[in-house]
């Protein structure tokens, strides 16, 4: 059936199939889709919903024979109970501040990765090494290269006469921001870099070239080629690490325990204490639900500042 | 990569094998019964308890235990426990338990009195007792016990301090005299269960008690006054401990760094062994009292019996056999376990484990954690008030103040 035609493509001439046919292949495709619709609600819907349930109500795995309906009471709770408000503010400019240092290291780290030098396969592989390392892992690496007697950091800041020898990084709340921002970014930087490196690929050299012989500078070409074609790579990278960054938790909990004092507690640290220490299903259910609707308004104001048609 | 502290490592391999003889025939019944019996331990240690429980089942033929071998970590096995008991299982019918778990599980109506078997509690030494008793009634067994000193040089200190101050004149001389010596006193400051504990041994040498209601008492806060003028006063103490753990402790001990340090009994062993820094030159006692008694916090295992167990009387028998002398002398000497029970404390431990006799003298000093169903919330609150004190963010009154404020909160928003 196939014809040879003039551009050198094959074109496939399709008989319409029968009614019969077409509307049995949708029950197929239905029949199809069923296993994977059936495991997504089980896997995401039914503990999105269960979270929800439990929230309204007043569920201690310690105090069996308590659990009844409460209505909002865990919400007012939650609210009210001022534990709320020092974690997002924490957890907000966590957010802000890593976000922002990782999308410019990553940014820096694409585009050198994108242009032609030797050994650029090597380096594209070696920089995700640092993502793959789970992290509780490079969070007990990190705490230990800050050791002021174990680590290298204040060795290494001694060394060149920094007024950082000898400093208990952990010991005070900004620096110990500092262990975890780059314990965070370490890690993280590296999958950003990778995700803006397949949006720089994509960009066809032909508009460079064009911008080149209009005139436009490195700074130009940039900002108005390389800037605008990159956006739907950079709402992707951002709504990836802004969503993780805003529920943090494993790298606060190896390095710093939420500690000096609570000076390091974000709201997934509150979600966990909540859930696994006081085993509190209710009130944890409901802290999980207040950062499902956060993550969710964060991405909308993605998706509206950078609009991109998808 | 830390040392776990609660769940003491127990590796005996085949010195159980001698304990058949020890235990008692049993009294026949109508046939014979499985009973599970949840308890921690991989490789050696897993294979030491299927040892004493295969001399167990000779014993008692009436009997079969089976072994529910739970995480190694402390954790995921307090997850594999509750899961069972909160879906209201007959089995494990015996269940090892941290100390700071009967509370929660006697409350929660999981694990059963055991005051109908009439135990006999002299035996054993009397905080660890305490951490298994719950509204006067016994509901957990000692298995083994684990209890904080304080390790100390002695090349460098000839005698051991009799109070704090002068625990910390001395920490002052040997790193003035001895320039390898960098910390005068390590211990465990970062914002975990460790810091608690650690402050339980510095209470004992003020007079204070965690008394959750009267946490900010001045001795309390004279206590954790002390702990923060090792590190910024006194400077026996560097900044660091604020983040250090029983881990970085022991390390710095066992490289021979430190004059004194606060840890668990399993250093004796680790220091006494051959190629240690401090081979020889260990000795280990409370945290030195200037008044009233000193104060060694609480670690070790339990046995309890679950309370849907449809064999409690079998239940019972396993747990007489592994608290009795014989069984607890070898797995001591076997695997480093301190035993439970005061009469396994004999010249036929101490003529293989001299340190044993200083293990005991700190022992009889054991203080178990306040013992409430809501020790981890109370808990989450020392640790955090305890370090923000540690790392200067507040003062020890502030911190003890607002500690207060938030255990009394706990306490009555759970109805006690």
């Amino acid at each position: 059936m196939a014809t040879e035609a003039s551009s050198g493509f094959e074109v496939l001439e399709l008989r319409r199939p029968p009614l019969w046919w077409r509307l049995r292949s949708r029950t197929m495709a239905g029949a199809f889709l069923a296993p994977t619709i059936v495991l997504l609600l089980a896997i995401a819907g039914f503990p999105l919903a269960y979270n929800l349930f439990n929230s309204f109500r007043h569920l201690v795995l310690t105090e069996p024979g308590t659990e009844r309906f409460v209505a909002l009471q865990n919400y007012v709770t939650l609210v009210t109970s001022g534990q709320f408000q020092q974690p997002f503010v924490h957890t907000f400019l966590f957010t802000v501040v890593s976000v922002a240092i990782e999308f410019a290291l990553g940014l820096g780290m694409a585009l050198i990765m994108h242009h032609q030098f030797r050994g650029r396969g090597l380096v594209r592989a070696a920089i995700l090494v640092p993502w793959a390392v789970p992290t509780v892992v490079s969070g007990m690496l990190w705490k230990n290269f800050f050791d002021p007697s174990s680590g290298f950091i204040d060795w290494a800041g001694a060394a060149i006469h920094l007024p950082t020898a000898n400093l208990a990084w952990l010991n005070g709340v900004w620096t110990s921001w500092a262990v975890i921002l780059v314990a965070d970014a370490w890690k993280n930087t590296p999958f950003l870099a990778l995700i803006l490196l397949a949006g720089l690929q994509v960009i066809p050299d032909d508009l460079y070239e064009q911008g080149r012989i209009d005139g436009a500078g490195v700074l130009r070409r940039f900002w108005y080629v390389t800037m605008p074609l990159l956006k739907p790579a950079i709402l992707v990278a951002l709504i990836f690490r802004t969503l993780s960054s805003f529920l943090i938790f494993d790298v606060i909990y190896v390095i710093t325990g939420g500690g000096p004092g609570n000076a390091t507690e974000t709201l997934s640290y509150l979600n966990w204490q909540a859930f696994l220490v006081d085993t509190d299903f209710g009130y944890g259910g409901a802290i999980s639900v207040a950062l499902i609707i956060v993550a969710v308004i964060i991405a909308l104001i993605y998706m509206r500042v950078l609009r991109v048609e998808t | 990569m830390q040392r776990r502290r609660l769940w003491p490592a127990a590796v005996v391999a085949g010195a159980l094998l001698l304990t058949a003889c020890g235990a008692s025939s049993s009294t026949p019944s109508s046939g014979p019964v499985t009973i599970v019996f949840a308890t921690q331990g991989l490789g050696s240690e897993g294979s030491a308890t299927k040892q004493a429980i295969q001399e167990f089942e000779k014993a008692n033929p009436n009997i079969k235990v089976s072994i529910l071998t739970l995480s190694p970590t402390e954790n995921n096995a307090y997850q594999q426990i509750t899961q069972r008991f909160i879906a209201g299982s007959s089995t494990p019918d015996v269940a090892t338990l941290d100390v700071i778990w009967p509370a929660t599980f006697a409350k929660s109506g999981w694990i059963m009195p055991l005051d109908r078997f009439h135990p006999d509690l002299s035996n054993f030494f009397q905080g660890q007792i305490t951490a298994g008793t719950y509204n006067g009634k016994t509901y957990a067994m000692p298995w083994f016990i684990n209890a904080e000193g304080i390790y100390y040089r002695t090349d460098l200190i000839p005698s051991a301090p009799t109070s704090p101050q002068q625990l910390v004149t001395d920490a002052q001389q040997v790193m003035a005299k001895d320039s390898s010596i960098k910390y005068g006193l390590a211990f465990e400051g970062a914002k975990y269960e460790g810091v608690v504990t650690a402050f339980i041994n510095f209470l004992g040498g003020f007079g204070g008690s965690l008394n959750l209601k009267d946490i900010d008492s001045s001795a309390n806060v004279q206590a954790l006054d002390y702990m923060r003028s090792l590190i910024y006063q006194d400077h026996v103490s560097p900044p660091a401990v604020t983040s250090w753990q029983e881990s970085n402790v022991q390390d710095a001990y066992l490289s021979g760094q430190a004059a004194f340090a606060m840890n668990w009994p399993y250093i004796f062993q680790l220091a006494e062994a051959s190629g240690s820094a401090v081979k020889g030159k260990t000795g280990w006692i409370p945290f030195p009292s200037s008044m009233g008694s000193p104060q060694a916090a609480l670690g070790g295992d339990e046995l309890a019996i679950n309370a849907h167990s449809q064999h409690p009387e079998q239940a019972w028998k396993l747990i007489q056999f592994l608290t009795s002398d014989k069984v607890q002398i070898q797995r001591a000497l076997a695997a480093g376990d301190p035993p439970a029970v005061k009469s396994a404390y004999t010249s036929q431990l101490y003529d293989q484990a001299p340190y044993y006799k200083q293990e005991k003298a700190v022992f009889e000093y054991a203080t178990s954690r306040p013992v409430t169903p809501l020790y981890p919330q109370i808990s989450q609150v020392l640790q955090t008030e305890l370090n923000a004190a540690l790392t200067n963010q507040t003062t020890a009154q502030a911190a003890l103040a607002a500690a207060q404020q938030q255990i009394t909160s706990i306490l009555n928003g759970h109805g006690g």
